[in-house]
């Protein structure tokens, strides 16, 4: 059976780490579970430990895809097959784990990204999916080569292979559109797969998708 | 010589005197005095022939003084530094990252 890894990176996640780790442990007992603590200032370290799963600290908060790459270079060392990325505030459903890494397993695909649109139904803001996520999605394909449905989705999975690819270099948000254009870029097979999205505040700003430009910009300099 | 460019003069030799001092005071590296010296220097022999590049500007066929072609060219090359600033922070940060992942891995929590 195949190691699999779940990697969630925590920033002041006290409220929701917890039921997280519990809900990902229901789902299958085996998988091992790598919480990244981004430098928190409540007791989310603490929460992980006592939860009995992998904590790895950064001594400096750098960010979610910083915290992401920690745990995805951690999984690589710790010989995963396959990892998982996994949000700490309770947004994503661990029993659709199963779903996103079977195409992987069955050997049909390399990297597969969890969509919001595809048939399952998540209620995701209006101004949030008929503009911001719109307008992410026409700069995903013109400027990245990226033809995803869902283009700022951090629900994904991926091969130790497809991991070994992927060297990210975006610490903060940007690193999802990275993600994606590194996966396209190396010719990865690539799919995407339903998941359901529990919304709980409206995350990601219009103005914070302009700072992922930005970062993303300053990006293509500093190679 | 018009009085503005003597006070800018004056000014651009306060500045000299002071990289000369922050040289011997070792706050500056060779490299970094080298390129303010060459900076100011620069500066001055632009006010010293403004008239001069006056006239270069008309012949270039530029309708603005030669002033006003120096600030444009001062603006944008603040922009630029900015940028180049930009661009080393973020490569900065990025090395800090490297440095904090080796920690956290190197120092795995179990319970």
């Amino acid at each position: 059976m195949a190691k699999i890894s779940i990697i969630i990176p925590a920033y002041n996640e006290s409220a929701s780490l917890r039921q997280v780790i519990k809900s990902i442990a229901d789902a299958d007992a085996s998988w091992q579970i790598v919480a990244v603590d981004d430098c928190s200032t409540d007791n989310t370290a603490k929460l992980a430990r006592e939860a009995g799963v992998v904590v790895l600290s950064h001594v400096i908060n750098r960010g979610q895809g910083a915290a992401l790459k920690t745990g995805t270079d951690y999984a690589i060392i710790s010989e995963a097959e396959i990892i998982v990325h996994f949000d700490a505030d309770g947004q994503f459903v661990a029993s659709e784990i199963k779903d996103i890494i079977a195409p992987i397993i069955a050997g049909r695909a390399d990297i597969v990204f969890g969509s919001r649109f595809l048939s399952k139904k998540s209620n995701v803001p209006w101004f949030k999916k008929r503009i911001i996520l719109r307008l992410a999605r026409l700069v995903n394909r013109i400027f990245l080569s990226v033809n995803l449905s869902d283009p700022q989705s951090g629900f994904r999975a991926f091969s130790r292979a497809a991991a070994e690819k992927l060297n990210w270099r975006q610490d903060r948000m940007a690193h999802c559109s990275e993600i994606m254009h590194l996966a396209f870029k190396n010719k990865l097979r690539a799919q995407e797969a339903p998941v359901t999205i529990i919304y709980r505040d409206f995350g990601q700003k219009f103005l914070g998708g302009v700072k992922i430009l930005e970062e993303f910009f300053l990006g293509l300099f500093t190679k | 010589m018009f009085i503005q460019q003597v006070i800018g003069l004056i000014i651009i030799v306060c500045f000299i005197f002071r990289l000369f001092w922050q040289k011997r005071q070792n706050h500056i590296n060779a490299a970094e005095f080298s390129f303010w010296l060459v900076f100011w220097v620069i500066a001055a022999l632009a006010i010293i022939f403004l008239r001069q590049i006056d006239g270069l500007v008309r012949y270039l066929g530029f309708t603005a003084s030669g002033i006003n072609v120096l600030l444009y060219l001062g603006v944008a090359l603040l922009f630029y530094f900015i940028f180049r600033l930009r661009i080393r922070l973020a490569k900065v940060e990025g090395e800090i990252t490297k440095v904090v992942r080796e920690i956290a891995i190197n120092n795995k929590n179990y319970k």
